[in-house]
């Protein structure tokens, strides 16, 4: 096989991949709910990242790790917060598409 | 000692949380804000020629940090002075509201002391999620909603600028095997002149506070959370989350060392120029008196990028005198939009029609704010833009420099639009403002320091230019 699990590229493409998935999914997601799952691929592309260089490169090889701990734990935090205003545009607008959003127009 | 200003907010958010469980109005909770804000204040004054490392070298204490963190202390005892009615906050939410003004306050000051990736990282989110729930937190019960809209358009792109600046780390922390700046700084100022994946990194890694800047093109939160956040909020939103990101990108840009980094000073130039000129050019036309700062906040965003791109020690200095001058003209703004607004409404430029006659010393405070944004001597944003220009100039960046004063010229249009409808139109039945004595106190502060500033730079460079020399 090409044995591609043991090269850093691997890894750098993929997290490259979910950084880009999740930026466009942000840009095309017609509802909240997609926007904010495109979001935390963004954030799933860069733990890759550390979780990867801390594998291939990094001399002291916990520090990537806790990196990434400690990303997933803000990530927690963060949908929490986004999903408790999602709630709240619910109660007010009756509706998560974004179409329906335009009271201001930045 | 070292740790106590941020000890001090630590301790009293969690006293802020036991306030927040029982039922109050949220005076005591106002008051107990004020004097962590002035408790802040005074510690970070202390302990401002101090130095010192904790937590095993990722926090750093120096006059730097110590710098910024007196700043955002007066930031925050501004803003929770000057709005002391909270009339844009229902009654049951503010002391909540003052946990999480407390709590982005003290992420803040752990931010400008980190020298870590990770704990930078824990503090910056800290401090933002602290914000993102402030903006839906304006009363509802006029049917205003826009602010849910405002918040979730804030909280969802705030993400992705997170997630640019998560992948940038990742890569300097693969380019280097480390997350402390002291070894990630040296490795990548060798690195970027030859490797391009170092200058992505600094690239990325600044995009996270591009965003809290609202440097163009992250600025498309800006209008949408200054017209939907309430006044008070807006007013902390403007100006004090700014400080934090002016001193972590002092501290990336010192990465690419003096000489090289060609590509990432043409980005940089790309940046501010974009942002002077959208930003003017789109307050232009704006009748929300906020949105128009808004937009002008992202031209001055603008103007803190030319200090930034010099590279020099000289030009980050004034880049932080800049953004101290920042905060105090725009403090001074947003004091008379929360005293103009009745039950915490917007305030359109209208709304401000013969504010000479109704509340004189707040149409003085909103003459100095403007004029001092509009950059007209001797006020502090006079000073601050002629000492960003002549560095940029003397960088050899002329164009910038002609482009740049050109903007000046923009702006000043629609600053004193707003200084001729408050001083030379009539009243119209508009009642008179009641101002209380706390305010007027802090709108004097404001005009004497927006004044001293701009009169006597010289003292406040000096203390900033040892203060960037102490992180180089």
């Amino acid at each position: 096989m090409l044995n591609l699990s043991a090269q850093l590229n691997t890894y750098l493409v993929i997290g490259a991949m979910l950084f880009g998935f999740g930026v466009c999914g942000l840009i095309r997601r017609p509802t909240l709910i997609g926007m904010l799952i495109a979001a935390e691929l963004v954030l799933c592309g860069a733990s890759i990242n550390f979780m990867a260089f801390n594998h291939f490169l990094a001399p002291d090889p916990t520090v990537g790790q806790i990196m990434t701990l400690f990303i997933m734990a803000i990530a927690a935090a963060e949908a929490a917060i986004a999903m408790s205003i999602l709630v709240c545009i619910y109660r007010d607008y009756k509706s998560i598409e974004l179409e329906n959003l335009e009271e201001l127009s930045g | 000692m070292l740790f106590a200003p941020e000890l001090v907010l630590l301790l009293g958010s969690l006293l802020l949380f036991f306030l927040s469980l029982g039922e109050s109005d949220g005076k005591g909770a106002r008051n107990v804000t004020i004097l962590l804000g002035l408790a802040g204040f005074v510690l970070s004054i202390i302990t401002l020629f101090q130095e010192g490392s904790l937590f095993m070298g990722a926090y750093r204490i120096d006059l730097f940090s110590q710098l910024f963190k007196v700043l955002i202390a007066v930031g925050m005892t501004c803003v929770v002075i000057f709005d002391g009615e909270m009339k844009g906050i229902s009654a049951r939410m503010r002391p909540e509201y003052y946990l999480f003004l407390t709590l982005s306050c003290m992420g803040l000051m752990l931010l400008v002391s980190s020298v870590e990736l990770i704990t930078m990282f824990v503090a910056l989110e800290l401090s933002s999620y602290s914000l993102y729930l402030m903006v839906p937190m304006r009363d509802d019960t006029g049917g205003i909603r826009f602010q849910m809209e405002a918040a979730i358009k804030y909280i969802l792109f705030g993400i992705i600028a997170t997630g640019a600046m998560l992948y940038g780390m990742s890569y300097l922390f693969g380019l280097t095997g480390s997350t402390h700046l002291e070894v990630v700084v040296p490795k990548i100022i060798e690195l970027s002149a030859s490797s391009p994946a170092a200058i992505l990194g600094i690239a990325l890694f600044m995009f996270g506070f591009f965003y809290k800047l609202a440097v163009f093109p992250f600025h498309f939160w800006v209008p949408d959370v200054y017209e939907g956040a309430a006044n008070s909020t807006t007013a902390f939103i403007a100006s004090v989350p700014k400080l934090g990101a002016v001193a972590i990108l002092i501290r990336l840009v010192v990465m690419v060392g003096p000489t090289g980094g060609d590509a990432l000073v043409n980005l940089l130039i790309v940046l501010a120029l974009c942002s002077m000129f959208y930003g003017n050019l789109s307050a232009l036309v704006q009748t929300d008196v906020k949105r128009m700062l808004g937009f002008s906040g992202i031209s001055h965003a603008g103007y803190v990028l030319l200090g930034l791109l010099t590279l020099k020690d000289s030009g980050f200095a004034t880049s932080i005198y800049y953004i101290a001058g920042y905060l105090v003209m725009n403090l001074a703004c947003f004091l008379v939009i929360c005293k103009v607004s009745k039950n915490g409404e917007n305030v359109s430029i209208d709304d401000l029609s013969g504010l000479h006659q109704r509340a004189p010393l707040l149409a003085l405070t909103l003459g100095v704010g403007m004029f001092a944004l509009a950059g007209i001597p001797p006020f502090v944003g006079f000073m601050g833009k002629f000492m960003l220009l002549t560095g940029a100039y003397k960088a050899g960046h002329l164009t910038l420099v002609i482009l740049a004063a050109l903007n000046t010229a923009i702006a000043i249009y629609y600053y004193l639009s707003v200084v001729r409808i408050a001083f030379c139109n009539d009243p119209d039945e508009r009642p008179s403002v009641s101002v209380d004595p706390m305010t007027k106190l802090v709108s004097v502060f404001l005009m004497v320091v927006i004044i001293a500033m701009g009169v006597a730079p010289a003292k406040v460079l000096e203390l900033a230019t040892t203060a960037v020399r102490s992180i180089l």
